[in-house]
């Protein structure tokens, strides 16, 4: 399998299907594309018509979009999602709410994994993100939000990395914690470091 | 199973799921909670999740959320195929409701869904032509990929159908000129019984939803 993904500090969407991938143990290349760069684009449409990462290429199959590519993998993979059917379906809803929702969050405070903005983006639309996002998380199960890890803990993955560059609290550090302790996630979190390029118009806060 | 939704006028989430339902013939009872002066669903409290349409209730459990509702529910009845049989035609099914479901910011923010209403030309500029654009490719693209069997995406009806009729509404409340394939597609999806039946009931409602009007004259 292949998997394509854009830079690992900036790209959320890219983020989610990898540390699936990394923490089910399942074996893909990787193809990173330097977004917003020349010819990025092009480069981009050659692995998909959609125009966006991530994009996953399974022999024949191109699966695009980061939650068709969790179900995608699920599919292979039954533990991606809760066990227990009411379980599983709570978790698909807070997968699905991440996907379509939370439009100012993303805006205002936009995944940077290496950068520190301590309270920056806090308007009142985020504020109501944030509120909606403490709720779920306080309801996690543990370590992760149904026990294990799930596809829900890969959508909310960039959030994570989101509140540790914005230094948001939250009620449920525990979950944070777990998060930031997967050995996939300090594995992108360094790569991500290490990354030269950068991409100023998404640098919000300097 | 109870499936909350908002104003069948404007609410092209809560549609998807309804439209589906009624394709699949799966029973169910509809609870309408119409939009306030905030463009809330009044009455959402009683439906404590994420404060929005549509909200699927099955064995007593909220579901919320139009993806994980019609995921949950080709789950439970697998003898329904809501989403095509054939494991390719399957991945690229989900595919394009993912990307519907998070994408098209630039058509949805200027051609909201208005079913009643007609508004030509209104909304077209070079973001909402490139939404439109990729929207024409991808039928083409399942169309003939998948499309042999009948009319729709993926020949028979599916979800992504579901997914993509609340914007044939708005081909035709915005009357975008679309390429002669693509028009077929909006006139099958448009005879569909479910379909049919919710623009009927949407042609009906008089509420008036400020924050899903922006062309309407005489209110802004």
């Amino acid at each position: 399998m292949l998997l394509v993904i854009g830079n690992k500090n900036y790209s959320s969407w890219s983020l989610r299907p990898w540390l699936a991938m990394k923490v089910l143990g399942i074996p893909f290349d990787e193809k990173r594309i330097h977004l917003y760069g020349p010819g990025s684009k092009e480069q981009i449409l050659r692995y998909s018509p959609a125009g966006h990462v991530p994009i996953l290429h399974d022999g024949e199959t191109v699966v695009w979009d980061s939650l068709a590519i969790l179900e995608y993998l699920a599919e292979r993979r039954p533990q991606l999602w809760p066990s227990d059917p009411a379980q599983r379906a709570k978790a698909r809803a807070v997968s699905a709410e991440m996907h379509s929702g939370f439009a100012a969050l993303r805006e205002h405070m936009s995944m940077n994994t290496r950068k520190r903005y301590p309270g920056k983006g806090r308007t009142s639309e985020v504020l109501a993100n944030i509120a909606r996002i403490d709720a779920i998380w306080a309801e996690a199960q543990g370590p992760f939000l149904f026990g294990p890890f799930t596809a829900a803990d890969a959508m909310y993955a960039p959030v994570v990395l989101r509140f540790r560059t914005y230094e948001v609290a939250v009620r449920k550090q525990s979950y944070m914690d777990a998060m930031l302790a997967l050995p996939a996630m300090r594995e992108w979190i360094e790569a991500a470091e290490r990354e030269p390029e950068s991409i100023p118009s998404l640098d919000l806060y300097g | 199973m109870q499936l909350v939704i908002g104003n069948k006028n404007y609410s092209s989430w809560s549609m998807r799921p309804w439209v589906l339902m009624r394709e699949a013939g799966l029973a169910f009872e509809e609870v309408q909670l119409k939009f306030g002066a905030d463009a809330k669903p009044r009455g959402i409290e009683r439906y404590p999740v994420a404060g929005k349409v549509p909200v699927l209730i099955i064995d007593g459990e909220p579901v919320w959320d139009t993806l994980a509702i019609c995921e949950t529910l080709a789950e439970r009845f697998p003898e329904k195929h809501l989403w095509p049989a054939d494991a390719r035609a399957r991945q690229v099914a989900r595919s394009v409701c993912a990307e519907m479901h998070s994408g098209f910011q630039a058509l949805r923010s200027g051609m909201p869904m208005n079913i009643r209403s007609r508004h030509p030309g209104k909304g077209l500029n070079a973001d909402s032509r490139r939404d439109i654009d990729r929207v024409v490719a991808l039928w083409s693209s399942c169309r003939e990929r998948f499309g042999k069997a009948g009319p729709l995406l993926f020949g028979g009806f599916s979800i992504a159908d579901a997914y993509y009729a609340p914007v044939v509404t708005r081909f035709q409340t915005y009357a975008v000129e679309l390429p002669r394939a693509a028009q077929v597609y909006c006139d099958a999806v448009l005879g569909l019984g479910g379909v049919r039946a919710w623009m009927d009931d949407a042609r009906r409602e008089t509420e008036f939803v400020q924050d899903d009007e922006p062309y309407a004259s005489g209110h802004r």
